[in-house]
């Protein structure tokens, strides 16, 4: 048999960013799912209020447009300092990262301490009815990914403290800030329908 | 009277099961429905006939000359070519053939629902309510003393139109009496929108819950009698009187009884202090051709069974055995079968 | 062409003057722990992974066809006091949810993450530690649902827990609870295959394999893994809103506080019609598989396949409604459910002729696998035409929720994915064990299997337009449905029997079965072109492609790919529309972790059962696995950006 031409990849990078690089694919997809579940929970929210008598139910008291909109606005606050740090990461800047995770745990932190005055302020419980069940399951979950994000720059700090950080920390570092952007936006969903809603504000 | 009942069970159950099949019409809805069954399956006979002809044919056939020989791969591009338009073909008919189900399909959904548009103001109007597991049937009547109230059996006038209207108050059932309509969902918290059964000929007709509904899913079906007008008429005067007063000693016990047992906790009988509403009503029990939600023929020995111990004839259901002494069950029996 | 000439063709990848030093360092890399406990809960291989996916979802297979069997005794005759209804209804929950989600969710995907690399030419799946994971979840829901099955808390209320039956007011004690939690074992479980599939198919594959030149069974996994991102999440949302309404008194159906029964039908069916799709577009891919085995040609129609292929995904999203036709939804729109359901069939459609066009004049050899098919063929067209009754209202106003449903999509099911399995299964068998089945065995298991499935699902259409309604554990004498279920009943113990005889081949196969060879039936795709069994690290030098069929457009001088580290698991990662070399990645080796994170999923569902404090106490080892899945052991010699702090 002839001698055959032979395709050496050698030369090709290991460590790639973006939509070229398998894990970016991993997190899209993780993102994909999530935010189908979450748009399943928006949708199902609308279906139980169009064949609502009176939606919200009497007892319903709206938190407050400033508590929540404050609220919203550290958490897309937050998107900035995890854009940096993800820039900082093309950049492999140790430092950089270190200054923006911190930065945007804080952010997190004080969104999830804002996240809980609102739920404690609310008049009605996730067992009042189902209004209060949709309000609540949402705020849960979404609290659960907030939790989970903050966890992982926690994580990011500790490796960057203690070492070895490699190459393809980069790139989970940058996808870490991507699916950020895709936590903190999802809110802005919620947020509308359940604060913003003009027919819910008038409940005040 | 019971003689006609009577030689009804033997009716019902001896030679001439009630009729239950999609493919028995016996109004005008369910034969809509059995002629489009009909134009479906037999324009699906023919597809797959077809389809496994081709099949057979294409694997007798030997190869062309030109791919005789030749190493695997794709098929030769004359080959290619005429495959491609009998495929074009065949997809093409098989839109065709979907369109045509697409209208016979609508077509005959509205003729169903055209039974309902027409004004009938003055039709009947009867509420069926499903419960785990027998079905309550009431007849509404503007005056409140003549509504009807009866369970697991719903007589209608032959060749008119009867409002349904559907309820559930525990879990999902499903109204079906296969040879008049199909079926239609019974929803807690959904009010569904009426429906309409109408019989052409007269006849007693099977149905049953359709959706599963807990253990006695199996065991709650019901009858749906068709009776010439004057029947149905004399029928529904019937049920609009109070419950007979016991005739005998033997009976005027059991009427004592029953009230005062935990029989009255669940049951109600017209014109007594019985007013239990968690059972079927039994104000004319013994004028039903069946208990226990079509399970058992309404005879004194099923009866009997049937208070005794129902849990071994619907094993969870919920009336509860009942301990009685030997004279006692033959009064209420007596009681019970004296309620026509 | 004989055999052994296709056979010379796969040895040359194999390499003629064998790089025996390559050899050795890949299989010193790529090596699988020696000690069988270690092996067991370390493995990240995805053919190892596959095969204990495939066989875990046989045993299931196994359990699901005995409820059905105890079933059909209980219907054998009228009145039969056999099976009481408690048990009953277990049974016929248990049996549905074992095989939709236990058995043919699970065996599709799992057989995809064995088949997937090797089809497209890599050396593991893109995510090897979370096919781990999925595998050990999976697991975890199946035991889940059968402790509660074998301790008399078995799901009673259907496999689709309509509520309110199965809610807090009518379905009192852990029964329900344990069905909702398995459910979610199970969709994390193929969420994470699919997201694995999708991801080692658009980014792996061997150079030359443009998306034009995937191999249709690749295509149906990509299908199927997309249709399983975007309906799975509706059935886990669903599960939780049901788990709280029983656990936490929330009120999402119940329609006294404002909550909604028919919510659950839409959630449930969003995901429930897609299911389907789900289990039987893989099946497809089996069927182009075998049938360009066995013609010894591509089949007819590529672009016109995947494209069916591609509409199915997308229509079978808009057929939900059609199972809730009898709720009595507004008509107009129904008319559009039923004109999608409709069309549907356009797709599948396309698809049989362009199998017949293959089929046409091509004189294949009518072995066990393309038995198999041709019973696809028979029973899948009657399914698929009793699926365009279904989806007229007024038809289905009649035969839904009764015995012609059941008839119909077990036609669908079996017929349009447990035939194509089982071919598919006898087909890679000598793939996968080394070893070839026998033929004769084979053929008398097909023509059981036929048989007896024709003889226990034929009857009941006839048996539901008489009115039967389905999930009844009894009927009345005079109904007059003793006849067919008597006959529906020795089908199948006809169908059991061929089963059991496909096992007992399988078994002795095992043992004195003949060597399989690289590519016993002279097929196609790059997985016949190494050893069976493959070895752990696949191709010795990963392929280049040339063609739609990868080994009969092979040339003389096809390229291989070289400079491939061996010393470290790497691969080669490619773009995605021309499957162009793009970078090197380096994939994980053995961990225990995706067990351990495995375990504490299952703790924190299983205690969320008994408390809702079950989710924080669940929380710690998850977070525990997490953490050290994540870190650096410095084992993949990565270019390091800053050291280890001592």
């Amino acid at each position: 048999m002839s001698r055959r031409a032979d395709l050496d990849v050698s030369g090709l990078p290991s460590v790639v960013y973006g939509p070229r690089a398998s894990l970016w694919w991993g997190v899209v997809g993780i993102m994909a799912i999530e935010g189908t579940m979450f748009a399943i929970l928006a949708a199902s929210y609308f279906y139980l209020r169009g064949g609502a008598v009176e939606w919200p139910p009497t007892d319903v008291r709206h938190p407050g447009l400033g508590i929540t909109t404050f609220g919203l606005a550290i958490l897309l606050a937050s998107i900035l300092p995890m854009h940096w740090a993800a820039k900082a990461a093309e950049r492999e800047d140790l430092k950089g990262i270190r200054l923006w995770l911190i930065v945007s745990t804080v952010l997190m932190v004080a969104f999830l301490v804002v996240r809980g005055l609102v739920m404690r302020s609310l008049t009605f419980r996730w067992d009042s009815h189902a209004y209060g069940s949709l309000v609540w399951t949402a705020a849960g979950l979404h609290t659960v990914h907030v939790v989970t994000g903050t966890c992982e720059n926690l994580l990011f700090l500790a490796l960057l403290d203690r070492g070895p950080v490699e190459d393809k920390h980069m790139l989970d570092l940058r996808l870490n800030s991507l699916y950020w952007y895709f936590v903190a936006l999802s809110w802005v969903v919620f947020y509308c329908i359940f604060f913003l809603d003009p027919g819910l504000l008038k409940m005040r | 009277m019971s003689g006609i009942s009577a030689a009804a069970c033997l009716l019902l159950f001896a030679g001439h099961p009630p009729a239950h099949s999609a493919l028995a019409s016996a109004g005008p809805q369910a034969a809509r429905i059995e002629s489009l069954w009909w134009l479906f399956f037999w324009v699906c006979s023919a597809v797959f006939l077809l389809v496994m002809a081709a099949l057979a044919v294409g694997l007798v056939r030997d190869r062309t000359p030109e791919e005789a020989g030749a190493a695997p791969g794709p098929i030769p591009p004359e080959a290619r070519r005429r495959r491609t338009r009998v495929v074009a073909v065949a997809t093409a008919i098989t839109a065709l053939i979907l369109f045509v189900f697409l209208f016979a399909s609508t077509g005959t959904g509205r003729a169903i629902a055209s039974l309902s548009r027409s004004d009938r103001s003055d039709a009947m109007t009867v509420e069926v309510t499903g419960h785990q597991w027998w079905w309550e049937v009431q007849y509404i009547d503007p005056v409140p003393g003549q509504r009807v109230t009866t369970a697991n059996e719903i007589h209608i006038p032959v060749g008119r139109p009867v409002r349904i209207r559907t309820a559930s108050h525990d879990v999902i059932h499903s109204f079906w009496v296969p040879s008049l309509h199909g079926k239609r969902d019974l929803i807690p918290g959904h009010d569904s929108e009426d429906f309409w059964l109408q019989a052409d000929r007269p006849g007693v007709y099977r149905g049953q819950c359709a959706e599963f509904c807990g253990h006695q899913h199996a065991h709650m079906a019901f009858l749906v009698i068709a009776d010439p007008p004057d029947r149905f008429a004399a029928w529904l005067d019937a049920q609009r009187q109070p419950a007979a007063t016991p005739a005998t000693p033997q009976a005027l016990r059991g009427q004592d009884l029953f009230v005062h047992l935990q029989c009255a906790l669940c049951h109600a009988v017209e014109g007594t202090d019985a007013g239990g509403r968690v059972g079927p009503d039994l104000t004319h029990v013994a004028s039903r051709r069946t208990l226990a939600a079509a399970t058992l023929p309404n005879t004194r020995g099923h009866l009997s069974d049937w208070i005794v111990d129902s849990q071994r004839i619907k094993p969870g259901n919920p009336m509860p055995p009942t301990r009685l002494a030997g004279e006692d069950l033959e009064s209420i029996l007596a009681y019970l079968e004296s309620l026509k | 062409m004989s055999i052994a000439e296709v056979d010379d063709i796969g040895q040359g990848w194999a390499g003629e003057d064998a790089d025996a030093e390559e050899r050795r360092r890949l299989e010193k890399t790529w090596k699988v722990p020696s000690n069988p406990l270690r092996a067991w809960f370390t493995n990240v291989d995805h053919k190892d992974l596959g095969k204990r996916y495939v066989v875990t979802a046989l045993v299931f297979f196994v359990l699901g066809g005995i409820e059905a069997f105890l079933m059909r005794l209980q219907l054998a005759r009228p009145e039969s006091r056999l099976i009481g209804p408690d048990r009953y209804g277990q049974l016929f929950t248990v049996h549905g949810s074992t095989m939709m989600f236990l058995f043919a969710v699970p065996i599709m995907l799992g057989l995809g993450t064995y088949l997937v690399p090797l089809m497209i030419g890599t050396r593991n799946l893109a995510f090897p530690r979370l096919n781990a994971f999925s595998y050990w979840v999976y697991l975890a829901g199946g035991l889940l649902l059968y402790v509660g099955l074998f301790t008399n808390t078995g799901p009673d209320a259907g496999w689709f827990a309509y509520v309110p039956l199965s809610g807090p007011g009518f379905s009192p004690g852990k029964r329900v609870d344990i069905w909702a939690q398995m459910i979610t074992f199970t969709e994390i479980s193929s969420l994470a295959v699919a997201v694995n599939l999708i991801t080692t198919i658009f980014k792996h594959r061997a150079p030359g394999m443009s998306l034009n030149r995937i191999p249709l069974y690749v295509w149906s996994l990509l299908v199927t893994s997309f249709m399983v991102v975007f309906a799975m999440p509706a059935v886990m949302l669903s599960s939780l809103m049901l788990a709280m309404d029983r656990l936490v008194d929330t009120h999402f159906f119940n329609p006294a506080e404002g909550g909604d029964a028919l919510l659950w039908q839409h959630l449930f069916w969003f995901f429930g019609h897609p299911e389907v799709y789900i289990i039987f577009i893989p099946a497809l891919g089996i069927v182009s598989s075998i049938l360009s085995a066995f013609t010894r040609r591509e089949v007819f129609g590529y672009l016109a396949m995947v494209m069916s292929l591609v509409a199915t995904g997308f229509i079978g999203f808009g057929l939900w409604v059609h199972h809730m036709f009898a709720t009595g939804l507004p008509q107009l729109g129904t008319s559009f459910f039923t004109a999608a359901s409709m069309m549907i069939a356009i797709p599948s459609g396309i698809q049989i002729f362009c199998w017949t066009a293959t089929l046409w004049g091509s004189r294949p050899r009518l072995k066990t696998p393309l038995l198999y098919v041709l019973g696809f063929f028979f029973i899948f067209v009657i399914g698929g035409l009793t699926g365009v009754m279904l989806a007229s209202v007024p038809l289905d106003l009649q035969v839904h929720d009764t015995f012609f449903v059941v008839a119909h999509f077990h036609y669908v099911l079996i017929g349009g994915s447990v035939f194509p399995l089982l071919g598919g299964l006898f087909f890679w068998f000598p793939k996968m064990t080394g070893r070839r089945l026998s033929e004769g065995m084979g053929k008398l298991s097909f023509w059981l299997v036929f048989i007896g499935f024709n003889l226990t699902f034929f009857p009941m259409h006839q048996l539901g337009l008489d009115g039967m309604p389905r999930r009844i554990y009894t009927y009345l004498p005079e109904t007059g449905w003793g006849t067919l279920n008597l006959l529906a009943t020795v089908g199948a113990g006809i169908l059991g029997l061929g089963l059991l005889v496909f096992f007992v081949n399988a078994a002795q196969a095992l043992r004195h079965g003949e060597a399989a060879g690289n590519d016993p039936w002279g097929a196609d795709t790059l997985e016949w072109a190494i050893a069976s069994p493959p070895p752990s690290y696949n191709f010795l030098r990963l392929p280049t492609v040339a063609g739609r069929s990868a080994l009969w457009s092979r040339r003389e001088d096809q390229a291989e790919v070289t400079g491939l580290r061996s010393d470290r698991r790497e691969v080669l990662v490619t773009n995605l529309l021309d499957a162009e070399p793009d970078h090197r990645d380096v994939l994980p080796g053995p961990t225990i972790w995706p067990f351990i994170l495995g375990l504490g999923v299952a703790v924190t569902f299983i205690t969320a059962i008994f408390t809702p404090w079950g989710v924080l106490i669940g929380a710690v080892p998850c977070a525990v696995a997490l953490v050290a899945w994540f870190w650096p052991r410095g084992d993949m010699d990565r270019e390091v950006v800053m050291e280890k702090r001592s």
